[in-house]
């Protein structure tokens, strides 16, 4: 139940927002509510509108300014800071040179109409690029004091760039994401308000929107848009106007594409909740419609026993069309785009991958309202360490799959959960450490290694070291306790640290804070036949050569292990020593030293050693050397040898058989 | 009279290829000869990185992932970016010539030696279709026919070389730049599909020109001797232009076989064999059966092509004199003319 804040000109809102069906269980007061009538021009990809901003200084001091972001104008031209920051590389595919901009056209305090927009200017507080046109600050007449909430009446002109990073067209199709001007985040240091990059996301306060989209009748019962629609109504000139609200979110995406084949379906779950499940899906991926729900479904069910019930009433899944790839795999607060191929065998797990992660941001972005600028991994990480666990515990193992000519074929290899699905990690471990804002990291592959991947490991990590009930329990308190809020790395930290009753800060400083990498190895396993002592030995108070005739009698074998860390960064480890006959012997290790000896004489012979053997330390870079044998069995190699052998020979053939 | 059919023909080179075995054999083992300088380091390495290792157990039957992609990071210098290369080759977009700066290792060893292979195609397409009309012949023959004809089937399987490159590039990689922003923009991903379709089935008709009309010429330089070059090289375009079908026909069977053999390989799954040493053998057996069925049919085809280009009727691209084509109705030896086999001169 929604507990709107009745005062000044919320009033109105708040009358809006008093169905529980439209709000979201559990709802803190809002922030920054907007009301935005607009209207598309599919001709001219620009949507025009006008909103009435209300916003509620949440700090304790007075606010003499306001900031804005103007996102859109990320696509301005190549001067921009977003612009800039794009690969140059050659393997990358480029972003189409479509431009994109947002002009803010009006900008009155609705008080008394002072007009603030010759007071607007532009600010690029991360890097100072003087072109950058993302972020506008507004010096107000009158400070905002503590508490006091200001209304603000805007109008603005969104022109769409053909679909790329997250927002844009193609053709009829439209995701309109980052398109109004929004107000920054005001935090007791100021304003937290970041300019756009081309690595970072987002970090607004949560409010209550109520936004009515004007378009051509041709996209009548074809939009779909974050919340519950409450009403559409189509005029006799042609024109369709849809009507969406929803309370306690922090952003309003929205789509329209007259291809769109509506489906819809309902999660019931008790003690998770009802919500209804809006699918607006390409023609030609309708036979993809189950799995589309399935994966909704999964992550509804997966995410809200580990985190909680989703609080809102609907979620709307978008299946972006054929050429606006950038348009897949976003979130924003209930309505997710994902994306799927035509050809998409169930194996290979797409669109269901996609889904449950997108879908999970409802979560690590949505309720969780982490600061994407600067804490990244708080949202992409967390999520897609929860990803895994869902789709593992749904689907099972992914497989590898070829893609030739642009269809794919799955081969029969086990990609295993999480560890081989976030491999790229490895090849980047040391580039960056995790602990940096989003558009400091080398380079999107980086970026993309270290807060997706490196998280995830890092989580599932500390998960096997401390336990799934404790890792359960700590993330269900930090979500609970952080729910419509903008919680920061501390605070899963302490929420771990109380659970586990351990402060956990020093698990977090060699893996989430560090660019050192984990690697244990054995690099010695021999198990030799015991020999006796030789040498002078006491016998009757007198030295004489040869071993006494208990000893002499050596049975069984002599074993000598050696683990080595090569990796810069200590973890605790465990050492697993088979032999034969079935004994085992397990030590533990806190891997602090260089290397480790494991010694046992006149034992059962070893069968192997291995380090880490339950595959706790998913960070461990190379898992080839954590075992070894003292006897080799060449079989597997030797069956590579002869297979490549034979690809090899078909290979020098295929290379001559078209001339 | 009943013109020879491409199955016909394609069935009596297969008879051909069967009759003298030892000629796939030399395929094959020249195939294998090539293998056989990668075997000691691809084989060193994965001796050393699994034979102790507890990981190997679950390496012999299906490839373990996480195996794979450690081994590529951590010995960048034996595969180096050989997968890459072989992921671009099969994409949309085509492999750029700059991917084979980034070779390494046995990838950039393999790409050397699919250059030697190509020199050692054309000595064995000139000792092969060189035997095959002779009517008694043994490696010996397929030797000196192969050295015999060196110079000018080099010379050919460059140019076809280059053709199919080009054809590559200019056909396929450079149709799809060009079409990039138009496919995008395409309606739907099945209209994109089709287009790529489209642009490789475009690459697939250049191939098969250049390999028919190549293999024309080969066939024809050979079946020809008493013309000169200048005449043997014309007649050979000659022949592709004149019974395209029939060529064209031959091709698409050797395609249809070949693609046959693979599927029964993939079905059968050799590879998934038991666990026990002793599986190795009948493993490398079985490869082995399967490249020398498939140098067979090569040779099969070749044998083919030859009689679809040198059979009655169309004499006037046929080197048969009129008298002999009255015997040709059937055996394959009545076809040959050991008089006009021997070369008059150098080639």
């Amino acid at each position: 139940m929604l507990r709107a804040k009745t005062r000044g000109g919320l009033l109105a809102l708040a009358a809006l927002f008093c169905s529980p069906s439209l709000g979201a269980r559990d709802a803190t007061a809002p922030i920054a509510s907007y009301e935005i009538s607009c209207r598309l021009d599919p001709e001219s990809e620009t949507v025009t509108g006008s909103q009435l901003l209300t916003w509620t200084n949440p700090t304790g001091r007075p606010a003499t300014t306001l900031r804005f972001h103007l996102y859109l104008n990320a696509f301005r031209n190549t001067r921009s800071t977003f612009w800039r920051e794009q690969s140059p590389r050659r393997d990358r595919r480029p972003i189409p040179e479509s431009w994109g901009s947002i002009e803010l056209t009006s900008l009155l305090l609705s008080s008394d109409g002072t007009d603030l927009l010759p007071a607007m200017h532009f600010l690029a507080p991360d890097d100072g690029n003087p072109d950058d046109r993302t972020v506008a600050q507004v010096d107000l007449p009158r400070p905002v004091g503590p508490g006091q909430t200001i209304v603000l009446r805007m109008e603005f002109v969104s022109r769409l760039p053909r679909v790329s990073s997250r927002t844009g067209y193609k053709g009829d199709f439209f995701l309109v994401a980052q398109w109004f001007p929004k107000i920054g985040v005001f935090e007791e240091a100021g304003w937290n308000c970041h300019q756009f990059h081309a690595n970072s996301e987002f970090f607004a306060d949560f409010g209550d929107y109520d936004v009515t989209i004007e378009a051509p009748a041709r996209y009548a019962g074809k939009i779909g848009a974050t919340g519950v629609r409450v009403s559409q109504r189509q005029t006799s000139d042609g024109r369709v106007f849809a009507r969406f609200r929803q309370g306690s979110v922090h952003d309003f995406a929205w789509t329209a594409d007259p291809d769109f084949r509506v489906l819809r379906d309902i999660f019931r779950e008790p003690g998770i909740g009802d919500v209804e499940i809006l699918l607006l899906i390409q023609p030609e991926h309708l036979g993809q419609a189950a799995r589309y729900f399935k994966a909704v479904k999964a992550g509804l069910e997966g995410y809200g026993r580990v985190l909680g019930p989703y609080p809102y009433a609907t979620l709307t899944v978008v299946d972006p069309p054929w050429g606006a790839r950038g348009a897949g795999g976003m979130e924003y607060p209930t309505f997710i785009t994902a994306g799927t191929s035509l050809i998409a065998p169930a194996s290979i797990q797409s669109p269901e991958g996609v889904t449950v992660h997108e879908f999970g941001h409802q979560y690590f972005y949505g309720l969780l309202a982490s600061n994407e600028f600067e804490e990244p991994w708080l949202d992409e990480g967390f999520n897609t360490y929860m990803t895994d666990r869902v789709l593992k515990s749904v689907y099972g193992d992914d497989r590898c799959y070829v893609s030739v000519f642009g269809v794919r074929f799955p081969l029969g290899i086990d990609i295993r959960r999480p560890l081989d699905d976030n491999r790229r990690y490895f090849a980047h471990a040391t580039e960056d450490p995790l602990g940096i804002p989003s558009w400091k990291y080398r380079d999107r592959d980086s970026y993309g290694a270290l807060v997706y991947s490196k998280t995830a490991l890092a989580l599932a990590t500390i998960e096997r070291l401390v336990g799934t009930p404790a890792m359960d329990r700590a993330l269900r308190l930090y979500a609970d306790r952080w729910r419509f809020r903008h919680p920061k790395t501390r605070d899963f930290i302490a929420a771990l640290s109380e659970v586990t009753g351990r402060d956990q800060q020093w698990l977090f400083d060699r893996t989430f804070f560090s660019s050192g990498t984990v690697d244990y190895a054995v690099i010695e396993a021999s198990s030799v036949p015991a020999r006796p002592p030789r040498g002078l030995f006491e016998k009757e108070g007198k030295l004489s050569e040869g071993a006494p005739p208990a000893l002499a009698r050596a049975k069984g074998y002599d074993t000598r292990v050696t683990v080595v860390r090569n990796g810069d960064v200590a973890l605790p480890v465990e050492v697993l020593l088979r032999f034969e006959g079935g004994k085992s012997y397990r030590s533990s290790w806190d891997g602090e030293a260089r290397w480790k000896t494991f010694r046992a004489e006149r034992g059962p012979r070893l069968i192997e050693a291995v380090v880490d053997p339950d595959e706790k330390i998913l960070l461990d870079t190379n898992r080839t050397n954590n075992g070894r044998r003292p006897e080799g069995d060449p079989r597997a190699a030797s069956r590579w040898t002869a297979r490549a052998v034979f690809w090899l020979q078909n290979l020098f053939d295929g290379a001559t058989v078209a001339w | 009279m009943k013109r020879p059919t491409a199955l016909s023909c394609f069935g009596r080179g297969l008879r051909q290829a069967l009759s003298k075995p030892y000629l796939a054999l030399s395929l094959w083992l020249i195939q294998l000869l090539l293998a056989a300088a990668l075997i000691l380091p691809v084989s060193n390495s994965l001796h050393a990185n699994l034979d102790h290792s507890p990981l190997s157990d679950r390496m012999i039957g299906v490839p373990d992932y996480g195996w794979w992609e450690t081994f590529r990071r951590t010995h960048p210098d034996i595969l180096g970016t050989f997968g890459e290369a072989a992921e671009q080759l099969l994409s949309t977009e085509g492999i750029a010539t700059a991917s084979i700066d980034g070779l390494r290792g046995i990838g950039a060893t393999a790409f050397s030696l699919a250059l030697l292979a190509i020199f050692l195609h054309a000595f064995a397409l000139g000792g092969v279709l060189g035997t095959l009309r002779e009517p008694s012949s043994s490696l010996v023959t397929f030797g000196r026919e192969g050295m015999r004809r060196l110079p000018a089937f080099l010379a050919f399987t460059l140019a076809a070389f280059v053709g199919a490159a080009a054809s590559y590039r200019w056909i396929y990689v450079e149709s799809g730049r060009a079409l990039r922003g138009r496919v995008e923009d395409l309606a739907t991903e099945g209209q994109a599909l089709a287009v790529t379709a489209l642009r490789l089935a475009a690459l697939l008709v250049a191939l098969a020109a250049i390999k028919l009309l190549v293999d024309s010429v080969r066939a024809i330089w050979v079946a020809r001797p008493d013309l000169p070059p200048v005449s043997r090289f014309l007649m050979g375009i000659g022949g592709a232009l004149a019974r395209p079908r029939r060529l064209l026909g031959v091709l698409f069977w050797y395609a249809l076989s070949t693609a046959g053999l693979y599927a029964i390989w993939i079905v059968l799954d050799p590879p998934a064999g038991g666990e026990a040493r002793f599986a190795l053998v009948p493993l490398i057996l079985a490869q082995q059966v399967f490249v020398f069925v498939r140098s067979l049919i090569k040779v099969g085809y070749y044998a083919g092509i030859s009689e679809a280009l040198t059979r009655t009727p169309s004499p006037e691209y046929s080197y048969v004199p009129p008298a002999a084509q009255a015997g040709a109705s059937g055996k394959v030896e009545a076809v040959d003319d050991g008089a006009l086999e021997r070369p008059t001169g150098g080639v």
